[in-house]
Formats: C-alpha cells, sequence, structure tokens
C-alpha cells in the first residue's frame, strides 16, 4: 500500500524499451527502470523516445507525463485501454446539465474547509491575525454558499477564498517569500512559481488517478468543460491543493529547505524553480502525497493520493446513485 | 445483455459486484497482483498461443471429445463455479455440442487437484435458465443493490467503492 510508483527523470537522454523493462540512456550510460513498481512517468527534461517506447508502456499500463525545461506541462501519454463506461458518461452530462450547481458548490466548500485547517495550524502556533480569516472561511463561507447561487458567483466565492488565503501568508511565511498578487503565466515571484509548479504536479497526478475510474474527463462542474481535456481534474484536485500543494510550499519555506537565493533561477527574477529546487519540491511533493494515515470510513490505511481516487468514487456514487457528494475533508479524514 | 461466466459467477458471489460489474464499472484490475499478472501477460501476448477456446462471449479453457474442462486455481466458491460450467454447457447445447463438465482445482502449494464432474439436465437447467433470468432483473434496476459488509469485502476489488 502507499507505495510510489512515480518516477522522475531530471536529466536529457533517451527511453527505450529493453526486453521488459525501460531503459534510459543519457551520457552517463544506462539505467534500467522496472514496469512492475512503475505507473506514471514523468520527464522534467527533453527526453526523446519512439512509438516502440510508447507502445510498450502502453501495454504496461503507465503513464507518461512530459513537461519542458521551465517546469511546465506539455501533455500526457495515455495506455490505449482506458476504463470507459458510456452509461455514465451519459449519466454525467446529465449530472452536468441539473446537478452542477451542487457538485461547484461541494468543492467550493470542500476548499474553504481545507484552507481552514492548513491555516488553523498556524494559528495555534500564535499566528493571531489569522483569526479573521479563519472566522470568515468557516461562518461566512458557508453562509453564501447555503444560497442560490448561479456558476458565477460560486466561482466568485472560490476566487475570494484563495485571494484571502494567499493575503494571509504575510503573517507566517518569511519575508521574501510573501506575494502581492497572484499571477499564473509567467510567474512572477518564488512563491507563485512554487504554487504554479505545484498546482501543475497536483493536476497531473489528479489525472492519473481520474484516469483509474470510469470517469469522463472531459465534463467538469466547477471549471467549464471548455477549459480543457482534462477539465474534471482541475475540478478534483482543487480539495487537495491546500492540504498538498501548499502544506509542502510552507513547509520547505518554513523551514528554509528552499530559498530564494540557492533555488530559483536568478536570470529569471527568481522567478522559477531551478533543477535543484525543482528536485527538492518533487521530493517533498511526493512523500506528502504518498503519507498514509487511517481512512475513518474504511478503516483502512490510505493516502492523500488514494484519496484523489476516492473523490472520483464519491462523484460516481453521486451521479449513478444519488449518493451526496463530499470532496476530502482533512479534518474529518474521509 | 449477454450473459457470460463473469456474471453468473457473480450472481452468487455478490449482487453488488454484479451491477457494478455489468453497468460498466469494473474495477478488479486494480489490485497490483492483477495489474502485474496482466502487464506481463500483455507484454508475452505476441508469444504465447492460448489454448482458450471463444464462443459467443463465454471463453472455454479445453474442450475435449467427452468434456468441457474449467480449470481453478481454487475452489472458494464451487457453487459459483458449478452454474458458470453449466451455463457453458448450455450454451455449446444450443449450438448442437454435447458434453459434460470437469472442473479442476489446482490449489497453489498441493499437488493434487480436486475434481468435479456435473452434467447439465432438466432440472438443473430449468434452475440455470431462472438464474439467469433473476441477473436481467438485478442487472437492469437503475442503482446498484445496496452494499452489505460481509468478510469477503475485505479482499474485494470493489471495497473502496462501496464503502467509501
Ligand atoms: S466489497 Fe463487498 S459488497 Fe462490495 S462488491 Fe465486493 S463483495 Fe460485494
Amino acid at each position: 500500500m502507499a507505495k510510489n510508483h512515480t518516477r522522475y527523470i531530471f536529466s536529457m537522454g533517451e527511453l527505450k524499451r529493453k526486453d521488459n523493462s525501460i531503459a534510459f540512456r543519457n551520457e552517463k550510460g544506462n539505467f534500467y527502470i522496472p514496469i512492475q513498481d512503475t505507473r506514471e512517468l514523468y520527464c522534467m527534461n527533453e527526453v526523446s523516445f519512439n512509438t516502440k517506447f510508447l507502445d510498450f508502456i502502453s501495454r504496461a499500463g503507465i503513464t507518461l507525463h512530459l513537461f519542458n525545461y521551465h517546469g511546465n506541462y506539455s501533455g500526457s501519454f495515455y495506455p490505449k485501454e482506458q476504463l470507459v463506461s458510456g452509461d455514465l458518461t451519459i449519466k454525467q452530462s446529465m449530472c452536468f446539465i441539473e446537478q452542477r450547481l451542487v457538485i461547484a458548490k461541494a468543492i467550493v466548500e470542500a476548499i474553504a474547509a481545507n484552507i481552514y485547517e492548513t491555516l488553523y495550524h498556524y494559528f495555534r502556533h500564535g499566528k493571531k491575525e489569522l483569526k479573521q480569516t479563519l472566522d470568515w472561511l468557516k461562518n461566512d463561507v458557508k453562509k453564501f454558499l447555503c444560497k442560490d447561487l448561479t456558476i458565477e458567483q460560486i466561482l466568485f466565492i472560490e476566487g475570494q477564498i484563495w485571494s484571502r488565503f494567499y493575503d494571509s501568508f504575510k503573517y507566517f511565511l518569511p519575508k521574501d517569500f510573501v506575494m502581492n498578487k497572484r499571477v499564473k503565466r509567467p510567474p512572477d515571484n518564488p512563491i507563485n512559481a512554487l504554487v504554479s509548479f505545484g498546482n501543475t504536479l497536483l493536476y497531473t497526478k489528479t489525472i492519473s488517478s481520474i484516469y483509474e475510474t470510469h470517469l469522463n474527463q472531459t465534463i467538469s462542474f466547477l471549471h467549464s468543460p471548455r477549459e480543457g481535456r482534462f477539465s474534471l481534474s482541475l475540478d478534483i484536485s482543487e480539495a487537495f491543493k491546500p492540504i498538498v500543494v501548499f502544506k509542502t510550499i510552507f513547509d520547505l519555506v518554513g523551514k528554509k529547505r528552499l530559498q530564494v537565493t540557492k533555488h530559483f533561477d536568478k536570470s529569471l527574477n527568481y522567478a522559477l524553480l531551478n533543477e535543484e529546487g525543482k528536485k527538492i519540491f518533487i521530493d517533498a511533493f511526493e512523500t506528502r502525497i504518498n503519507e498514509t494515515f487511517m481512512h475513518k470510513k474504511l478503516k483502512r490505511k490510505t493516502s492523500f493520493k488514494n484519496c484523489i481516487k476516492l473523490d472520483g468514487y464519491k462523484l460516481i456514487k453521486y451521479i449513478v446513485e444519488g449518493k451526496d457528494f463530499k470532496p476530502f475533508l482533512l479534518k474529518e479524514k474521509v | 445483455m449477454k450473459i457470460n461466466g463473469t456474471l453468473i459467477s457473480y450472481f452468487f458471489i455478490c449482487k453488488t459486484k454484479l451491477w457494478l460489474h455489468a453497468n460498466r464499472i469494473n474495477l478488479e484490475d486494480n489490485s497490483e497482483d492483477v495489474r502485474i499478472g496482466k502487464i506481463l501477460h500483455e507484454i508475452n501476448e505476441e508469444k504465447s498461443k492460448k489454448s482458450e477456446i471463444s464462443i459467443d462471449n463465454i471463453k472455454i479453457d479445453k474442450l475435449t471429445r467427452d468434456y468441457l474442462v474449467e480449470i481453478k486455481k481454487s475452489d472458494s466458491d464451487p457453487e459459483a463455479v458449478k452454474w458458470q460450467v453449466l451455463l457453458y454447457l448450455y450454451k455449446l447445447k444450443q449450438k448442437g455440442v454435447e458434453r459434460k463438465g470437469k472442473i479442476e482445482f489446482i490449489e497453489k502449494n498441493r499437488q493434487d487437484k480436486k475434481v468435479h464432474y456435473i452434467e447439465l439436465d432438466e432440472v438443473n437447467e430449468k434452475e440455470l435458465l431462472d438464474i439467469l433470468k433473476r441477473i436481467e432483473t438485478i442487472i437492469n434496476q437503475d442503482t446498484p443493490p445496496q452494499a452489505k459488509f460481509e468478510n469477503k469485502c475485505k479482499k474485494c476489488a470493489y471495497y473502496e467503492y462501496c464503502f467509501i
């Protein structure tokens, strides 16, 4: 359980099939990756491969995620054999038409609850300035979400939650990491760079997890299905951002394991992680997402990563059986 | 819907599983053992010529002059296997092929294999048709039968789905 099946490749080189293994060759030589313990392969640098290699990993059920040198996501390669269910896709579409708002609200509520948990940690450790934000998250957000709302209004509340969250960083992060505003592309300061990189990693993990369910990745509820091929993964990853991505960032920055002058690219105004920085971040991110705990409902040990898939199951149950959809809540561990 | 060997055995194992599988929420490939087995199978497929025979949507392990042979790794669900074989015999009979059933259980770590014989007769054929009808009814319901926790759930690939 919770074995890590993810391999990252940081250097330039070539991926090949060698008998029943994956071989990676760069100027230092050949490295072998056994397919049995591999489910995802992340290429963080320029890597070449041929269709024979793709056919091989497709048969082995391995997903390939490609990033460019700057850490921007380029795309993924998926095995051809997907779990598809025509019936479920039809029901999922109907659910979008009839129940979109219910699901969108549930996601926003979970974002607020998980941000609350994340911030509460700092409040408990003496950051009393967070009180106002915490109260707002706990009381006001809930009150807003009870009302009859349009999707635009729900998205507006979501935007408010994130912006208040970013505003609160000044109370507990070191000065050189505090950001004024959240700028996505290009990230214009170190914290933005971390958030972008972390969110992208989480997004690709979510794509892989949802891929193990029968959900249709293009039909989303909070995000508009027009937003991209995997917009459902954008939805499902939201609740996990505070507890996986931001928790990783806060820990690394707070403990000074990531430093502006050391781990960011100076020539780009420290607005991108350098290779060393990426490695540190990925390492901490993987540790966090694979952290295990007792799932309160299943009474089994599980990881955050598995909980992403479980949220997919919850959504299927909502779509098929009408059972309440509640994304993962850190506090309740369900 | 055509009822195959998997569905008839799920009818005896668990009705929730039957519904989920029939409605294309099939999760059994998630366990690590199964995945690895499947990977190796996939990859070596080019080489191996399978002895399996496929008729309609059922797969038969072996067909001899007298017997239809079904080989199982364990005898944990003898009732499910029995009806699976009866279904195959019935389908063969409809094609004008009459055989008796032979079930071999090859237990891991054990040399001797248990063998059971079975025949399609008037009584169990009627019962079989009744079972097929009940399966149809279950899988055509809008929602799956409520999952009830039992010991077997602990090892079931649907556990997380059923009890989340
Ligand atoms: S977990 Fe239990 S109830 Fe669910 S399908 Fe498996 S055996 Fe049936």
